[in-house]
């Protein structure tokens, strides 16, 4: 099946299990019946399930479906159980200290999901196309190499040329440059004006070298728009780790507050009735 | 090898029967013996080859027996490992029981570390080998079995080093005995300038190994015994590239040389086809010329076959076709080439329904002979749809030799490592493969053992702690018969075996050392398709994004179509 069959298929079913379990609520609300002890189990239930797709992805070898059929399984029922909840609180702003927790911390973690999974679908392919494919762990290696390669290429032609134009331009704009990740924000907003302006300058200085200095300035430009690739994958490779340590504490969080929801309301069940 | 030892040789059968004027003087058969072979003395019930072994040399009896055991050992006995896959609830209990160390094991499996502290000898770790290599309960292990025995002046396992096929049978030394290895470079050459090995060789092939090649192929099933007799005997068999094509492979690697160059020609397109290639062991590159060079547009492995879009067309025509397309040998290729002849009067008028390509070849309208969009695997394989830029990649980098190459889509992956973890939970904590590798477009080619067809890590291992699973062949390593000797990871092209040092669980995780050796043992590591738990592949199942793939790079339509997805 492919990427798109599936998308549909999963798409028209979840419609359809929204539709019909919107059908039955409604009904019961119509019918003056509450709908919140019905729906705030099954809505209980939703939320330990899509909890629990943390804990199979540590169960790595009891056959228990694969990760990818989890995955789909946590979206689209993680849309069905934001509809649940919307059906749960009545459509509206719950006036409670905890409700209104839960309802901000519920709504967190459906956003944090929802970004999380469209930063799984956009950044990969970015990733790609942008510089060489490295790991995460190694990056800070490969930046102290890159580093250690251009001041090795600035102090060698410093030597030789016997002049500091290039070297002088290292220690003004390229040493904080090549010392640590940069631009992060730009990189998450996609922009290219950084670089684009360091490449620029480093450029302009190609008419006061000499043939030897045009050589490194060449391997320099290499070395800038190396580093640059190298930090634009820390910032997306670290947004594609990051939301999930937003999503699962938060998650966490929810859950500790729906059992202070559930046991409350448990307990003043008797008062109310 | 003294020149007394190559005196001796020469002076015993078959040796004293080869004319040294039919070899060149650059080589001759002194220097073939002095080079190539080497005598090796056996003790009672040591194992000289087993069974499903890669070997790259044949033994020619010079004193004693062997016993060839073609069915029914033990494989515990030849240091096989015995698999047993853990149930759902040790798979669970890992979870708590993992130690936090990588590769931290129990001392008391491994026999190094039951050896006296004060067997200081230099023999220690050799007597380690030869306890693996010794059959236990010999010779009551051959009871259960079907054997034979070979003797003096006989030449056994030359099959498997020419034709790089898993060794048959496993051979024991029955009683003190003597043996001549020769390298299958030496075997090589004295076929080639002795008539007389060369009709041996060639009566034993189509005796033992041509048949059963022949008779696996699909387009031959429809044969009666008598007709694939007629063609056993019509057939040729040929091979062509280099045994150690791994290590060219390397070095061409390095250096940026043209790999078409390295490749030597099997047939070429635009030639007349005068026979069907059948290809019995290796790969071979098909591409048709484009522009100044050639694109690569199929390969072949074991078992597919080329021309027979050609030949079929060709029978009887008024207008004969040449071939469509160059076949190349990559790395090592056995190919069994039949006669056109023979398939216009054997094969064709028997081709199993579905196996016939279709007699009319699209021409190419530029000139250059029938399209190459046709039929060359039996079963009629219509084009995978794959580009060839893919495919170039594939061949190049030799990952054409896998079966279950692991390749993800980086255009999917979120390089989340759950894959990377998932293999670290199930294998002491250190994943077994690299989340890293060559690359075209948005798919990367990872650092994980592929499972070769053509295993060549298995080739030289002295206890055959790598080997292929029994039951489903997967190429795993017996750890507690590994030596780390790093043979195997030396012969790895693509670098997927790792050297570990292990630990000792019983002595917080301290590096496990070898009493008699005063060093850290080390182990060959690599990627085993998680052989020993349910499921499968854990990297496979643990993807969230459906981006990691194991795939069978002879099963092309199955790549395509997950290319495509």
């Amino acid at each position: 099946m492919t990427f798109a069959a599936r998308r549909w298929f999963a798409i028209v079913l979840t419609v359809v299990v929204a539709v019909a379990g919107s059908a039955v609520l409604l009904s019961r609300s119509m019918s003056l019946r509450g709908t919140a002890w019905e729906s705030g189990w099954v809505l209980l239930a939703v939320l330990l399930f899509l909890a629990s797709y943390n804990l199979r992805k540590k169960l790595t070898y009891p056959p228990l479906l694969s990760s990818a059929t989890w995955l789909q399984l946590h979206v689209y029922v993680g849309v069905l159980s934001v509809i649940l909840f919307g059906w749960h609180i009545g459509w509206r702003i719950p006036n409670g200290l905890l409700e209104t927790a839960i309802a901000v911390v519920f709504v967190c973690v459906a956003a944090s999901g929802v970004a999380g999974l469209a930063l799984s679908r956009m950044i990969p392919g970015r990733l790609t196309v942008r510089g060489e494919e490295v790991l995460f762990e190694r990056i800070p290696v490969y930046r102290r190499q890159l580093r250690e390669r251009a001041e090795a290429v600035i102090v060698d032609s410093a030597q030789e040329s016997g002049t500091d134009t290039l070297s002088d331009f290292y220690a003004r704009r390229l040493a904080d440059f090549f010392h640590g990740p940069r631009h992060a924000w730009r990189h998450v907003v996609q922009s290219t004006r950084p670089v684009t302006e360091l490449l620029h300058e480093l450029r302009s200085l190609e008419r006061y070298l000499s043939d030897g200095e045009r050589e490194t300035l060449r391997e320099l430009t290499e070395l800038v728009q190396a580093k640059d690739n190298l930090d634009y994958h820390r910032t997306m490779q670290g947004m594609l780790k990051g939301w999930l340590f937003v999503h699962i504490p938060l998650t966490g969080v929810l859950l500790v507050l729906v059992g202070a929801h559930v046991v409350l309301v448990h307990a003043f069940a008797g008062a109310s009735a | 090898m003294t020149d007394e030892d190559v005196a001796r040789l020469l002076a015993i059968e078959p040796f004293s029967a080869m004319d040294p004027r039919n070899f060149p003087e650059r080589v001759g058969l002194r220097g073939i013996l002095r080079n190539d072979t080497r005598i090796r003395r056996y003790r009672n019930g040591t194992v000289v080859v087993r069974q499903g072994d890669y070997g790259n040399s044949a033994f020619l009896i010079l004193a004693g027996s062997v016993r060839v055991i073609l069915e029914g050992l033990d494989p515990k006995l030849v240091g096989r490992s015995e698999r047993r896959r853990r149930s759902v609830i040790g798979s669970v209990a890992r979870l708590i029981t993992n130690p936090r160390s990588p590769e931290s094991r129990d001392a008391r499996r491994y026999p190094q570390m039951q050896r006296p502290a004060d067997d200081q000898s230099p023999d220690a770790e050799r007597a380690f080998v030869q306890d693996v290599n010794i059959l236990r309960d010999f010779p009551a292990a051959f009871e259960q079995t079907t054997n034979d025995v070979m003797t003096t002046g006989e030449l056994f396992g030359e099959l498997a080093a020419l034709g790089r096929i898993p060794r048959s049978a496993t051979v024991v030394a029955d009683g003190e005995c003597e043996l001549l290895e020769i390298r299958w470079q030496g075997l090589r050459d004295l076929r080639k300038y002795d008539a007389a090995l060369r009709q041996h060789t060639d009566d034993r092939f189509r005796r033992f190994g041509l048949s059963a090649a022949l008779r696996a192929s699909p387009l031959l099933a429809g044969l009666s015994t008598e007709l694939l007799e007629q063609v056993t005997s019509a057939a040729e068999f040929e091979t062509y590239g280099s045994f150690d094509w791994y290590g060219t492979f390397q070095q061409l690697r390095k250096r940026d040389v043209d790999p078409l160059s390295a490749e030597p020609v099997i047939a070429e397109q635009g030639h007349y086809p005068n026979g069907l290639v059948l290809i019995r062991a290796g790969f071979a590159r098909v591409s048709r010329k484009l522009g100044h060079g050639e694109q690569t547009f199929n390969y072949l492995g074991k078992g597919d076959v080329y021309g027979l879009a050609e030949l079929v067309h060709n029978a009887g025509a008024a207008q004969p076709v040449p071939l469509a397309s160059t076949l190349r040998a990559v790395g090592y290729v056995d190919v069994v080439r039949i006669p056109t002849r023979t398939f216009e009067q054997v094969i064709l008028p028997n081709l199993p329904a579905g196996m016939r390509p279709p007699a009319a070849l699209p021409v190419d309208p530029s000139g250059g002979g029938p399209t190459p969009s046709r039929p060359d695997r039996p079963g009629g394989h219509e084009g995978h749809g794959i580009d060839p830029p893919m495919l170039e990649f594939l061949v190049e980098h030799r990952f054409i030799n896998g079966t279950a190459t692991m390749m993800i889509d980086m255009d999917r992956c979120t390089r989340c490592d759950d894959c990377v973890r998932a293999c670290a939970s199930g294998h002491d904590n250190n994943p077994r493969f690299i989340r890293h590798g060559p690359t075209i477009g948005h798919h990367m080619i990872a650092n994980a053992c592929m499972h070769c067809a053509d295993p060549v890590c298995m080739i030289g291992c002295p206890t055959g702690a790598i080997h292929r699973s029994e039951e489903s062949g997967e190429v795993v390593i017996n750890d507690l018969t590994c030596i780390g000797c790093g043979t195997c990871a030396a012969s790895c092209p693509y670098d997927n075996i790792q050297m570990v040092e292990i630990r000792d669980r019983s002595s917080n995780d301290a590096i496990m050392i070898d009493p008699a050796q005063g060093k850290a043992i080390v182990k060959a590591t690599k990627c085993d398709l998680c052989i020993d738990h349910h499921g499968g592949p854990a990297c496979e199942r643990a993807c969230p994004h459906d981006a990691l793939k194991r795939v069978d790079m002879r099963d092309l339509d199955s790549l395509a179509r997950w290319l495509r997805r």
